[in-house]
């Protein structure tokens, strides 16, 4: 009696520990960003893993540079990351408008941060400004060299709609401004959730708004994108990131992943962002019949 | 007693000292400079805050504490279970959940965060408002009855001075919670020092959290110190509670 009491203790603890591995023992977590683009991406590699006998653990909807000091301490394994947004707030490093010269160079660099970069893909979800296509002709603005002069002409005139983000990282509105010459002004620029951006922009509340390459709301709020003619926003390409010890642990994920960014391209992207976005289905199941779709998962 | 003493110095000096030495990290790591450095950006930002804030925790105060004396009144004392419900069911939805919820029907911006802090403060001014109304002792309105006094008069000579310490305790309660939570404000694009709490939070800044979050926390405190003057200048002498120190 006292014997098999005492091996309690153990048989809990040999428990614990079967609980924590999966069937094949193989763990990873997955990281995501907070809007639908990075969403998917999550949950489509989720499924890919899952089916190939991992166990996935995901954190979403976290701000880019808090899911990327998650990755460099190890409690994100691997994430979709974008070229730019690494080469610029990340790294600190000039613009560099070939998107292959690009992703070397933040491989490069990231492998001091032990992080080792893969499969880049041709979806290039760039930040880019919009405006409706009415306000776009009503004020004859096509570029943001156009918004410049407008704005320098007419000084607190314009409202311009971001999120947190956009509205403070190196890459991003404070980046434009600099590189164009031109400031909206501090209460010009009314920053909310990335989800109500362009949702401002179709109501009329702003006159411009932060928007990306991928985004379904383009299309559907018949928005027009404003050239970017001193070309300064730098390819963002997205390519896998990972852990180097996962990595090395792992090492099928790079052909498992790859499967993903081989296929995917900024029109499948956009298409699978309106199907979330502005009809409203849930991301899981948007993610699942895309893959099987592509004969990448067995329907069940 | 000279033990409770010491012990309850020990802890106030230990807290101070917390205090210090986090304001200390934060200013040595130059947390705090974006209020300079974008010192206009932080008055819009406060000023935004601060406007929330008042307007919200007006409209509240205009509302809740009529329907508080409304429901004393033995007339409608039959619907003080509607009211209260309506009130709780306000505390009770997530004040983000209204946010998202008000977006469709008032837009986006300030007025929908206006709505969302109104429904978060109507419970504990209507609550309090009802609790004092009623702790008040019968007799003293008898008393009143007895004196010739008209309803009105009774409401306003003894009810609402004699309730106005637990009014204003509510207020005080409502107006400290709706300043954190005018935070959430951002995301529906009303801005608020919540901007940058947001920001720090998304960019892993921590001189924007700090910058954001440190002055919420001393409009709260500052509020709260003004209406305890407020409370000290309207509550009559005699009802005043003795706060032992």
């Amino acid at each position: 009696m006292i014997n098999s009491l005492k091996l309690i203790p153990l048989l809990v603890i040999a428990l614990i520990l079967s609980a924590c591995s999966g069937v094949t023992g193989k763990e990873v977590t997955v990281g995501g960003k907070n809007f639908t683009e990075q969403y998917l991406l999550s949950e489509m590699t989720a499924f890919l893993l899952v089916e190939e006998g991992f166990k996935v653990n995901q954190m979403n909807n976290l701000g880019s540079s808090v899911v990327r000091s998650a990755l460099i301490n190890g409690q994100v394994d691997m994430m979709w990351e974008y070229t730019g947004t690494a080469l610029i707030t990340y790294m600190g490093e000039e613009s560099i408008s070939d998107p292959e010269a690009a992703f070397d160079r933040v491989k490069e660099l990231d492998s001091e941060n032990n992080i080792h970069w893969m499969n880049m893909s041709e979806v290039n979800n760039t930040y880019a400004l919009a405006m409706t296509s009415e306000r776009s002709e009503e004020l004859g603005i096509t570029s943001i060299s156009d918004l410049a002069d407008y704005i320098n002409d007419n000084p607190g005139e314009l409202t311009m709609a971001a999120d947190a983000e956009f509205a403070n990282r190196s890459d991003g509105l404070p980046g434009v401004e600099e590189t164009y010459g031109f400031s909206f002004g501090s209460g010009q620029v009314k920053q909310m959730d990335l989800g109500l951006t362009q949702r401002s922009l179709d109501n009329e509340q702003v006159d411009v708004s932060v928007a990306f390459e991928t985004d379904a709301t383009i299309r559907s709020y018949d928005l027009v994108v404003l050239e970017d003619d001193e070309r300064f926003f730098p390819p963002y390409r997205i390519a896998v990131t990972i852990n180097e010890e996962v990595f090395e642990e792992y090492p099928e994920i790079e052909e498992i992943t790859a499967r993903l960014a081989d296929r995917l391209d900024s029109n499948i992207m956009r298409e699978l962002n309106y199907l979330v976005d502005i009809e409203g289905q849930s991301v899981s199941v948007v993610a699942y019949d895309w893959l099987v779709e592509s004969g990448l998962l067995e329907e069940e | 007693m000279k033990r409770k003493k010491l012990i309850g110095s020990i802890v106030r000096y230990a807290l101070y000292a917390a205090v210090a030495a986090f304001f200390i990290w934060a200013i040595s790591n130059s947390y705090f400079d974006y209020i300079f450095s974008q010192s206009d950006t932080f008055l819009v930002l406060l000023r935004q805050h601060v406007v929330l804030v008042l307007v919200s925790s007006l409209l509240a105060i205009l509302i809740a504490v009529p329907a508080g004396i409304l429901i004393t009144r033995p007339k409608f004392k039959k619907a003080e279970w509607v009211f209260s419900n309506i009130a709780n069911l306000g505390q009770t939805i997530p004040s983000l959940a209204v946010l998202a919820l008000m977006i469709s029907i008032l837009g986006i911006g300030f007025q929908t965060a206006v709505f969302a802090l109104f429904i978060y403060s109507i419970l504990p001014i209507f609550r309090n408002t009802v609790a004092g109304i009623d702790s008040i002792d019968k007799n003293m309105i008898d008393a009143a009855k007895g004196m010739g006094m008209k309803p009105h008069q009774i409401l306003f000579r003894i009810e609402l001075p004699n309730s106005a310490y637990s009014i204003l305790a509510g207020i005080r309660t409502a107006v400290v919670l709706n300043i954190g939570t005018a935070a959430l404000a951002y995301v529906v694009g009303a801005g608020g020092l919540g901007v940058w709490i947001f920001t720090g939070i998304n960019l892993f800044d921590n001189g924007f959290l700090i910058s954001g979050a440190i002055p919420v926390t001393l409009l709260a405190i500052l509020a709260d110190y003004i209406l305890r003057k407020v409370e000290y200048i309207v509550v009559p002498k005699g009802s005043r509670r003795v706060e032992k120190a």
